[in-house]
Parts: structure tokens; sequence; C-alpha cells
């Protein structure tokens, strides 16, 4: 890699950074707040971090987002990303309208409207009445968009080509596209699976009217406590996981780092540069 | 429609008796677990007798409610013979609506498993139920909305022979306007509505509704986001009933709105936070909320209005297509227990219809106006009703008042 | 050419057709109810279906909420943008080894609760809060000044909440710049603010486009943010339909409205993707 430096965005990236974070070093703070609500700073505090742990409600309601954003983001990826790549293929034409117009529906509808659709579509067709699933359907349903549009906007700019040669080359369909396309078009499908956790965690409205008996997520319990009074219980459990995310992001990074490192050194050694 | 987004109290009583009383939260816990469910409110009542004038004489009669079967007399009464209710049960209320051990004294007590989960507002419980079938057995409905229910089949009447406890409402709750007879539901709790204000920021005695459309608070002011109680203090300003349904005296009212909108910071439902925050100085705002803000921001006081107020009340219901229905019943029963009871009141901040719980109550609570008004002021209290089709008169000129520059 | 065409369907149908199941009939049910009225009650009654409640959604009287949230939805999308653009540049130009990194670290935030990271907002913004403290603390100012229930609350708080769906695909399509271009664009146009604007943007056009798509729709739909943050005057469409469906019941007029918004939000955006598609991307 370049060392090249560019000071004056390097200080943007900064300023940037600094905004991304500043409400969340505030919720960190107010996590040791010794009041029951969320406004004024009254003292020092630990006692919202073992009461965290006793509250079973939250426990279990933060168990059930989990749950729900893992499904969601693993189908909505697969589904999201397919759906890109073929888009990105339809140039134009009356198919291409059409599937552009239905992508665009679920971000353009109003969440109440989504919400309370699936919530009679549900009790109609299936005289379901709430669940896990049917929380994951609905949130799959609303963020496959988010990440088609992502993956084609990447897949537009891809070289048609190098599918072909690969296959010209004598690997099958399935192989050209996994160690082709998928490769290339990586960092979409990446940050589409990061918005689709994103959005599948901190839903609310549409999953308000799809959670059943026992299946309530962490942003239910925090809204419906957010007239009695949002207690610093909830900004300890975003501040776990915000920590929890940072350690495992940074493990992450070691073992790729070691595992590239490797990988390079492997690669380096018995060819030159293969640059095209 | 309208008080459903009443704010239910926390521990905020609680938090201070204990705070008082030097008693950790985990001791006290502990000693709940140890002595039992019933015999737990031993401790409450000596932790209150402490500090308070009346003591509770009843205290013996509340070890022997923690015993399953036959009780003895009221205030705890049991049904008899003694049914046997499914084994679970599924409660949809606002979060901490409740006190701390009402439901882990009922399933000591029959065996039942309790789900309670938090609806985030009680406008999704009400599109939920509207299906008809939304999988829970009880919920908690704002008065005015029982006529609906009950009209639109979504809730079914109590089986009244397992809810002996009825006996504990005081006799102006024994049959309600909108549920006669307390047939399909049992009332919870009562609030009022008024407005209050910093008493550092302004410095005079605040007693009409006409303070908040004083000029000279301008920016300083909110009013609840909540088209019955916004009409109805504009109403009540004017003269009128809060359950008008006169074209001619809804505009009144409207143009009176419209009127004081550019002096607001805000429309909330969050009373507590503005007035907390000190952003805002004087709020429309439920009573029972106010109790919760002094403890944060002791200057602030709670008026109900020389004109009058708007006292509203919410009641248990039983779901249509309920699948635990007598275990709902014997719930709804226990809710009325008079120890039970009094502990929610303690506990959430708000005042029960229930007479026989009275010797039970925190005495601050009885004490304070803001949640437990005198008869006086209750007087002043117009209660709003259902108005049918009417309601739309309401909407139609809410929209236009927030929707309008 | 049939393989071609068999290898489209498996890539566009699954989710075409999750899609076509658990959003287009659903919505389809909603537009039915959307021809209904409402009862007395708040229940729906499909005895006389029309279109009136479409007429009454035309009224004038929601003018001032739809321009509220199309202000509010193009700050959001121009400020976001505006932010996003130099930052997911630097992370993909200079970002070398910890761009993953970075970028997680730009969603991070938002694996945290909305409902707590507005009340941050609020504190910083409060009379008593953050930005007042310091204002007053450097003597910069006598007294607070009011920042939150404003309209500079609301797109601060937007543009805050939709800029990591700014800066991921204006990040993809940066990432895939060829280097060599970019020199040889410097090159010939003796200049990197010419070269900017000749070469680099027109080649990340697709992901500007991602970015303001996934901006400015779904800030249409935001009504939690104007609600907290603003004030009085603040209020949005999408506010006017959520309350409709649940304070007022009133389903079928709520569902009118929502259609109406859904339709002319669709044909604007892409009748205005066609034609950047023609003139920009060719």
């Amino acid at each position: 890699m370049r060392r090249e430096r560019n000071p004056l965005l390097t200080a943007y990236a900064v300023v940037v950074y600094a905004f991304l974070f500043a409400p969340i070093v505030v919720l960190i703070l107010f996590s040791f707040n010794d009041s029951k609500r969320n406004f004024v700073w009254r003292g020092f505090t630990l006692k919202w971090y073992p009461e965290l742990f006793a509250n079973d409600a939250l426990l279990a309601a933060l168990g059930v987002t989990l749950q729900v954003a893992v499904i969601s983001v693993l189908a909505t990826t697969i589904l999201g990303t397919l759906l890109g790549l073929g888009l990105a293929r339809l140039r134009s034409g009356a198919a291409s309208g059409v599937a552009d117009t239905l992508i665009l529906l679920p971000m353009v509808t109003p969440e109440v409207v989504m919400g309370i659709s699936l919530l009679l579509f549900f009790a109609l067709a299936f005289s379901a009445n709430g669940s896990i699933w049917q929380i994951a359907i609905a949130h799959i349903a609303f963020s496959i968009s988010y990440v088609a549009i992502i993956v084609r906007a990447r897949a537009v700019s891809l070289d048609p080509r190098m599918e072909e040669a690969a296959r010209d080359l004598g690997a099958s369909p399935a192989a050209a596209f996994f160690h082709v396309t998928l490769p290339l078009i990586a960092p979409a499908v990446a940050a589409g699976a990061l918005i689709a956790f994103a959005l599948s965690f901190d839903d609310l409205i549409i999953t308000s009217f799809n959670a059943g008996v026992g299946s309530s997520t962490l942003p239910l319990y925090i809204y419906s406590r957010i007239r009695f009074g949002v207690t610093p219980e909830i900004n300890a459990i975003s501040t776990i996981i915000v920590t929890a995310t940072a350690i495992l992001i940074l493990v992450a990074m070691r073992f790729n780092a070691r595992g590239s490192r490797s990988a390079s050194r492997a690669a380096a050694a018995p060819r030159t540069s293969e640059r095209s | 429609m309208s008080d459903h987004d009443r704010v239910p109290v926390p521990s905020g009583t609680l938090a201070r008796r204990l705070a008082e009383e030097r008693l950790t939260r985990r001791r006290f816990l502990g000693r709940l677990a140890a002595v039992g469910a019933g015999g737990a409110m031993v401790p409450l009542l000596a932790a209150c007798g402490a500090g308070a004038t009346a003591s509770p004489t009843a205290a013996p009669t509340a070890t022997a409610t923690g015993t399953p079967g036959p009780t003895t007399s009221s205030p705890s009464a049991e049904p008899t013979p003694a049914p046997t209710p499914e084994g679970e049960l599924y409660v949809y209320n606002y979060a901490d609506y409740i006190g701390e051990d009402a439901i882990p004294s009922f399933e000591k007590k029959y065996g039942v498993k309790v789900t309670y989960d938090p609806f985030d507002t009680y406008e999704t419980m009400t599109a939920k139920i509207s299906g008809g079938n939304s999988g829970y057995d009880v919920t908690f409905a704002t008065s005015v909305d029982v006529p609906g229910f009950l009209a639109r089949n979504l809730v079914q009447p109590l089986d009244l022979s397992l809810i002996p406890n009825r006996v504990n409402l005081a006799p102006e709750w024994q049959d309600p306007g909108y549920d006669p007879g307390n047939k399909s539901s049992m009332p919870y709790m009562w609030w009022t509505t008024g407005f209050a204000y910093d008493t550092e920021k302004i410095k005079e005695e605040l007693t009409s509704w006409a303070a908040l459309w004083d000029a000279r608070w301008k920016g300083k002011m909110a009013m609840l986001d909540d088209y019955r109680e916004a009409f109805g203090a504009a109403l009540i300003r004017l003269g009128y009933s809060v359950n008008t349904t006169s074209d001619a005296e809804l505009d009144e009212a409207l143009a009176l709105l419209q009127e004081q909108k550019p002096l607001l910071r805000t429309y909330t439902t969050d009373d507590i936070g503005v007035l907390s925050s000190g952003d805002v100085w004087l709020s429309h705002a439920w009573g029972s909320d106010v109790y919760q803000v002094v403890a944060e921001r002791p200057s602030v006081k709670y008026v109900i209005p020389a004109e009058g107020g708007i006292r509203g009340s919410d009641a248990m219901v039983l779901l249509a297509g309920a699948k635990h229905p007598v275990a709902a019943n014997l719930f709804i029963n226990h809710m009325l227990d008079a120890q039970v009871s009094a502990a929610n009141t303690n506990f959430i901040g708000y005042m029960g219809p229930n007479a026989a719980a009275r010797e039970f109550i925190d005495p601050a609570i009885l004490d304070d106006p803001t949640v437990n008004p005198d008869k006086a002021a209750i007087e002043k209290l117009q209660e709003l009703l259902d108005l049918g089709p009417d309601l739309q008169k309401y909407q139609e000129r809410w929209t236009k008042l927030r929707a309008g520059a | 050419m049939n393989r071609d065409r068999t290898r489209d369907a498996v890539f566009l149908l699954p989710g075409l057709a999750w899609l076509v199941i658990f959003f287009a009939v659903p919505l389809a049910i909603i537009f039915v109810v959307s021809l209904g009225s409402r009862d007395q009650f708040g229940g729906v009654v499909l005895d006389t279906l029309g279109f009136q409640n479409y007429l009454r959604a035309l009224e004038p009287d929601f003018l001032p909420t739809i321009a509220n949230s199309l202000r509010y939805a193009a700050l959001t999308t121009i400020f976001s943008i505006a932010i996003a653009y130099p930052i997911a540049y630097w992370i993909s130009r200079y970002g070398g080894r910890r761009k993953t990194l970075l970028l997680i670290l730009v969603m991070l935030p938002f694996w945290t609760s909305w409902v707590i990271r507005t009340y941050a907002w609020m504190t910083i913004l409060r009379d008593n809060g953050v930005v007042n403290g310091i204002l007053q603390g450097l003597g910069i100012t006598g007294a607070p000044i009011a920042l939150l229930n404003t309209d500079l609350a609301v797109v601060l708080g937007m543009t805050y909440g939709f800029l990591p769906f700014a800066i991921l695909p204006l990040y993809v399509s940066i990432d895939r710049l060829d280097p060599s271009l970019v020199a040889a664009a410097r090159d010939l146009y003796a200049g990197g603010r010419a070269a900017f604007w000749h070469v680099t943007l027109p080649l990340t056009m697709p992901g500007v486009i991602a970015a303001a798509l996934l901006t400015f729709i779904p800030a249409i739909g935001d009504f939690v943010t104007p609600d907290l943050l603003g004030g009085a005057q603040t209020i949005t469409i999408a506010k006017v339909i959520q309350s409709l469906f649940l304070s007022s019941k009133d389903w079928p007029f709520g569902a009118a409205l929502g259609f109406l918004l859904i339709v002319t939000t669709v044909v604007a955006t892409v009748g205005t993707l066609r034609i950047l598609r023609r003139e920009v991307i060719g």
C-alpha cells in the first residue's frame, strides 16, 4: 500500500467519525448515570450493569432480536444479492421497469402501512398472530431492496467478459459465479449485509405488528418504556453490544491480518506481479 | 384515543421509600423471595409504617393471602369451589405498569405461568387486537375504548363467579357508564389531566387553562400529543363539555388551539421528559406523571385548573379468543385483591378504584393531590366518553391543526 | 441465449417472489382497505368500495406536511451525500489494510437502539445540554439557544441517521475506481478539482444514485426523528399517516394517504432514474 497521505481529508475523516460517535459517547456515559431517567446527570454508578443481567425480560428481548437479525441477514443477503445481480443484467425494457418499481416499493411504503398489511396478511392467510418467524419474514421483505440496490450499483459496472472468460476456460456456471463474480461484488454484498443487520436489529414499527406472545424484540422493549422512563439499563445493554462488537471486530481483524500475511508471503514467493 | 398515552410511573415511589429506609433493592427482593409472595407485604408495610401516620391495622390478614387454597374474609376473597386454571396466561400491557409482585404472587397461588408482554404503544395494541385474535388473554384498555371493543366483539364478558374481589371496588366504580355492572371489564387505575409548571421559572401562581395560551411563555410550553386531551383543554376553557359533538363548539376549540400552536415548543406524549429536562416550563400533563417529574425537578407543581380538568381510567379486559379464560378471570380477580391493588398503586404511583386497598396504600400517595386529588378537585373533572362516529369530528380537526402551517 | 434466460430467472425469481408474496400481496389487502370506510368504532367496513378516501387525501390540508417531509428528506439526502462522499473516498484511498475496520466503525453506532441515540442527541441539543453548556461555558452565549425542537435538530438527526446508508454505497462505488484512471485524469486536467468533476464523479455516479435512493426514500417515511427532535410545526406526512392508523383508527383513509405517497414517490423516483441513467450512465 502506498504511503499516501492527505492531511486535510484525514482531519475531515476524524471530524466525521467524531460526529458519528458523539451520541454514542453520551450514551455510554449515561449508562453510568445515577438516575432513573436519561436526561440529567446525577452522579456516577455502576449499578445498571448488574441490574441489566437480572432483567430477564430485557435479555429475552435481546435474544429474540439477535435470532431475528441472523435469520434476516442470511436470507436478505442471499436473495438481495441474487436480485441485484439479476437486475444489473436487465439493461432496459419493461421487465427492468417493473422490477425497479417492485424494488423501490418497500422502501417507499410507510412502515405503519407495511406493518399492518403484514398483520392482516398473516392473520387472514395463516391465522397467525405473531412470532419470531413472522418478524423475520417481515424484516427480509423490507431489507431485500437495500441489498439489491447496493449490489446492482456495483454489478452494473462489472465486466461480463470476466465470467465468460472463466467459462471459456472450462468452469461451470456455478463455479464461475462463486470464484469470479462473487469476489468481484464482495464489498457490495458485505455492505448490504451490514445494512440489513442494522435495519433488522433496530426495527420497531413493522416488528411491533408482527411480534407475538413471547417474541418481543429489544426495540419493542425499549420503546415500551420510552414514556415511563428509558432507564440507563438500556444504555448499559447498548454499551455492552457496541463494546462486544468492537472487540469481535478487532479479533477478526487480527486473524485476518495473520491469515493474509501468511497468504501474501506464500503468494509473493513463487510469483512476481500478476497485475493486468 | 384518549389517555392511553399517559405514562405508567415506575418505581418512583418505591425507589424513594427504599432510599429513605436505606433498604437496597436486592435486600428487599431477597426478603420477598424468603418470606413468600403474600407475606412479603409485611416488610413493605413495616417499611411504610416507619414514616407513616396511619399504620395499616389489617396487616395480620396479609400473611393469609399468600397461602394457596381457601382464604379468610375480604380483602382477598377466593372463588369457591376452587377452579382449575389453565397452565398459562398471556398478558399484554404497558411495561412496568403493574406492581413488582402482582404476577409472581399470582403464579405462586395458582401455579400458572404468566407471560407479560409490553406493547410499544397503546395504539399498537388496539391495532393488533382489531384482528380478533392477538394471541393474548388479558389486556388493559382505556375505559373510553371499552364500549367500542365490546361492540366489535374484541373482548368477551367476564365470568363474575370467578371475580368475587369485585366487592372491593369503591361504590362509584361498581357500575361505570362505559360498562354497566363491570360485566366485561374491571377498573384498574385512574388519573387526572391538568397542567404543570416549574415554579422556579414561572414565579406567579397559575390556576387557569389560559396560562397555556400566555404569550409570555412562548417557546416554553408543551401540549399533550393527544387529540381528545388537547381538545378537552380547549373545550373546558371555553366552558363546553369535553364530549361535545357540536360543530360550532368544536370549531371554536380548533380556532383556540390554532392560536396556541405558534406559542408551543412541541406536542408531546413525554410530559415527564420535557418537564424534567427543563426545556419546557409549562406543560399540559397527566397528574400521576408529574409525581414522577417532581422526583427529578422538585420545583414543578401540578394544577387542576379552576375551570376543570379531565379524569380518565383504564380497565382490565378479557380478549375474545383468549385461550386461557379461567386463568384470565382469576388474574383479574387477583388484581382486585386489596393488597395487590395497593402494591400496584404504591409501585406505579397511580390511584386505583379499590376502596379496600386504601388502608394498604402508601400514605405519601394518599396525601399527594397530584395522584389523589380531593373531592372538591374531582368534582371539577369531566370524564371522556366514547363518541362513536362523532369522533371523526375531533380527528379531522386535529389533523387540520397539526398538519396546517 | 436460453441458458441466459434461465440464469436470469434463477437470479431474479427468489427475491422477486419473496417481495410478491410477503410485500405485494399484503399491500393489495391494504389497498382494498383503502377503498373501504371506517365504521364508528374504528373497524373497517368494506360494503361500499370506492375512491372517496383518495379524494379526501388530495385536499390541500395536507400540503404543509408533505412539504415538510420533502424538505427534510431532500436536505437530509444532500447533506448525507455531501458528508459521506469525502469520507467514503478517504476510507477507500487511504484506509489501507484497515478499510474493513473503518467501514464497520461507520456502522457500529447503528447497532445501538435509535431510541437511545435520539435521546443522546436530545441530551446534546437541549437547552441544558452539552452544546449549550459548552457555548455558555466558553462565554460565547449568555442564554441557551433553542437547538432542540427546531428544523435544525430534525435535519441534523435525520442526516446522522442516514449517513451510513450513504457512506456504504458510495464506498462500494468509489472503491472500484481504477487509480490509474484518476491519475491519468489528473494529468489531463492539470488539477485535482477538474479531474474530480470530469472523471471521478461521473464514474462513481451509480454509487451516488444508490446513496440518494437509500437516503431520500426512507427519509420521507421517517416520522420519529421529526417527532422527537422537532417542534410543534414540524409534523410530516408520515406522522399523519401513522396517527391516522393508530390514534384515529381510520385505516381506510390512512391507507389511501399512504398509497398516494407511495405512488407519487415511486413515479418521481423512477422517472428521475430513467433520466439520470440516460444522461449520466448511458
